[in-house]
């Protein structure tokens, strides 16, 4: 009896639902709090907040509070799709977020279904902002922008024989088909295209099949905890050859997983950091994060969530309206060159952010991610 | 079992049903998509339960059939504009054929032995999809603009209306539960828990061991492989980190938490491993810190099962002269 008791009690506990109230804006965040990419989720939800806490401290927006409401998505798809749901039953007038571009298509249809504004932070595949739907947005440039990028870092350094190695994850595998596409055409040569099994802890076999094909540089699609541990056991290996990341390596735990010696020389492909840039606007926010919570942000895809919450924050004070399609034809049409976080932000008819976001960084013996050129 | 503690017990069996059926009118959209969550994995854990509960077999790669169910449905939907519900029977057809193939050289191996083979499996069937293997997966990127079911000519939209996709999932929820309920009763299901139990008795008692064992992996699977077919129904795009090994790992969860053999267990064990830590969502990073230590705290008082079935008793005075039992 005791047992129905507690069920009883858990399953009420669970349907009492939100108490709904409309003296507030309400806006949606969601982010992998659990799951491999939860170190993105935290600073997503930590920067967010942190700008909402600005604009209540200046009067909120219309004269309510800005109340966040976040949903973990897990990274993966059916708790993203769960997450969508739960957020969309929730009055908000829009949604940031998320980070993985298979998990946000998960979410997609349920926020196109609601006519939910969403503005993603992390999903840079070419799909999602080419299926025509009216009130997506995302604030982080496309895979194919960064291919290009990409390729042309690599050829400038006058690298001819090329090893591409993804993940298989739509993100990683998108750039990797992305860049060999690019090198096509140009005068190079891919000599190694293949997958590694993310999550595992020994990739001395794959490493040992790019040691046989000698490649002058190896281009790694895929995500930071991979990363960091093909560059120690690199290392150990005594195998001698430049890797170059995707914009998924900008991620302090890259350092810490390889050791500093072994992450010296990485170069990766990223939107730029707050810390360079030398805009009042990211100084101010950089500031104020490091006062608050003791430490710079440490990636970027978390800034940008930040810089999806200010353009939304900003078509609301500027069309003094919470309608969806307002908001969103705001930020087509009359949002011009607006000082972000990471730089200035346009959004073309697609949703997607114009202009020219990606630098190159390397890490130095210290394992700080330098900004070059 | 004394008679008022079996009415007592279909007593609370009813209002729950009652509850289950009523309780998207009470709720909201994202409050019903958890309870079309439940049914999901409680039909995944019904059908892992015939495997895993009845014949013993520890399988952690269910996943896989479930995969092959979810995509048989994606790529013949999309290809060929085919209704999902009609590809329903199909899509268990391919999980059931593909669990003989694969299961037929590996049911004779034991416990543990069974268990590492078919992680091995499901690693494949995850890695093979990714690969985009024949061309027709979409790799990485999975399928999407898979349609929406039709019953009767009205679209039962999981994403807009997830009420109507409720009923669709309880409807056949309650199909599973009393084919499996007829099944476990049966001359069959009596067959597959003494081989359980004590594989050697029942060879030498004349029942063909890995004859039954191989039926029960193509009927778990070929029930998963229908599942696939909703759950794509649902979502409406699909990609193969929708069947990781965790997946697998959840449905085995399911079963051995909510009591293996047992189908009240089994629905329970959904309900707690699915609806808890969307009711600790409030407690974000925390949690599945939550959820683990709920588990942990859990198996160690009820190392058997929350549910665990009841031993069968036939009482010799109510015996049939006539009956002929196994």
């Amino acid at each position: 009896m005791k047992k129905i008791l507690f069920m009883l009690i858990g399953v009420s506990l669970l349907f009492a639902g939100p108490v709904f109230s409309s003296d507030t804006i309400k806006i949606g965040l969601m982010c992998p709090l659990t799951g491999s990419w939860a170190s993105e989720g935290k600073d997503m939800r930590q920067i967010v907040e942190l700008l909402a806490g600005q604009v209540n401290e200046e009067g909120g927006l219309l004269g309510k509070q800005v109340e966040i409401v976040v949903a973990d998505d897990g990274g993966d798809p059916r708790t993203a799709a769960l997450a969508a749901q739960r957020l969309a039953s929730r009055g908000i007038v829009g949604v940031i977020g998320t980070y993985g571009s298979s998990v946000t298509e998960a979410s997609q249809n349920i926020y196109a279904a609601t006519n939910t504004l969403q503005i993603a932070n992390g999903s840079t595949s070419v799909r999602l902002t080419e299926k025509g739907l009216p009130y997506f947005f995302r604030t982080c440039p496309r895979d194919d922008e960064q291919g290009r990028v990409a390729v042309e870092a690599m050829l400038e350094k006058g690298y001819k024989r090329i090893a591409i190695l993804h993940d298989s994850t739509t993100y990683a595998r998108g750039l990797a088909d992305e860049a060999r596409t690019l090198l096509a055409d140009a005068d190079a040569q891919v000599v190694f295209f293949d997958a590694l099994t993310p999550g595992e802890q020994d990739y001395t076999t794959i490493l040992t099949q790019i040691r046989r094909d000698e490649p002058d540089v190896v281009f790694f699609t895929g995500y930071y905890p991979e990363a960091g541990m093909l560059l120690r056991q690199k290392m150990e290996m005594g195998l001698n050859v430049p890797f170059i990341g995707g914009d998924a390596n900008n991620n302090p735990d890259l350092v810490k997983i390889a050791g500093n010696r072994a992450a010296k020389g990485f170069r990766f492909l990223s939107p730029p950091v707050p810390q360079d840039l030398p805009s009042p606007v990211a100084q101010d926010f950089l500031a104020a994060y490091i006062e608050k919570y003791g430490q710079a942000p440490g990636s970027i895809w978390a800034v940008l969530a930040g810089d999806g919450f200010r353009v939304l924050a900003k078509a609301i004070a500027e069309t003094g309206s919470t309608e969806t399609a307002t908001l969103a034809a705001y930020l087509k049409n009359d949002l011009q060159a607006f000082p972000g976080l990471t730089g200035m932000i346009n959004f073309d008819e697609k949703g997607d952010r114009i202009g020219d976001v990606y630098r190159v960084y390397e890490v130095d013996e210290e394992g700080n991610f330098i900004l070059q050129m | 079992m004394s008679f008022s503690g079996k009415n007592i017990r279909n007593g609370i069996y009813a209002a729950v049903a009652v509850c289950w059926i009523a309780a998207p009118v009470f709720l909201s959209n994202y409050q019903t998509d958890v309870l079309n969550n439940i049914a999901i994995y409680a039909l995944l854990g019904l059908s892992l339960n015939i495997i895993l509960g009845y014949g013993g077999m520890f399988h952690m790669g269910h996943a896989a059939f479930f995969a092959i169910g979810a995509y048989t449905t994606a790529i013949i939907n999309t290809s060929y504009g085919i209704p999902v519900l009609w590809l329903l029977p199909l899509s268990g057809i391919t999980a059931g054929v593909f669990a003989l193939v694969v299961a037929r050289p590996i049911i004779h191996l034991r416990g543990d032995y069974l268990l590492i083979v078919t992680i091995g499996m499901v690693e494949i069937v995850r890695i093979a999809l990714v690969n985009n293997i024949f061309g027709i997966t979409g790799g990485p990127n999975g399928i999407f603009g898979i349609a929406s079911p039709q019953v009767f000519g009205h679209p039962i939209n999981g994403i807009v209306s997830p009420g109507h996709y409720f009923y669709l999932l309880t409807a056949f929820l309650a199909f599973t539960i009393a084919v499996f309920y007829l099944l476990e009763h049966s001359r069959y299901g009596r067959a597959l828990k003494y081989l359980c139990s004590d594989s050697i008795a029942a060879e030498g008692s004349g029942i063909d061991t890995s004859g039954y064992k191989l039926s029960a992996f193509v009927i778990g699977a070929f029930w998963a492989g229908m599942v696939g077919n909703l759950y794509a129904g649902k979502i409406t795009f699909i990609s193969p980190e929708s069947f990781s090994f965790w997946e697998s790992v959840v449905m085995f969860m399911i079963v051995i938490l909510g009591g293996a053999g047992s189908i009240p267990g089994v629905l329970l064990g959904a309900i707690l491993i699915i609806g808890l830590p969307e009711f600790f969502q409030e407690l974000q990073q925390y949690r599945l810190l939550i959820f683990g230590i709920a588990l942990v705290a859990m198996m160690i008082f009820r190392p058997q099962g929350i549910l665990p079935p009841k031993p069968h008793t036939y009482p010799v005075d109510k015996l049939d002269e006539k009956e002929v039992t196994l």
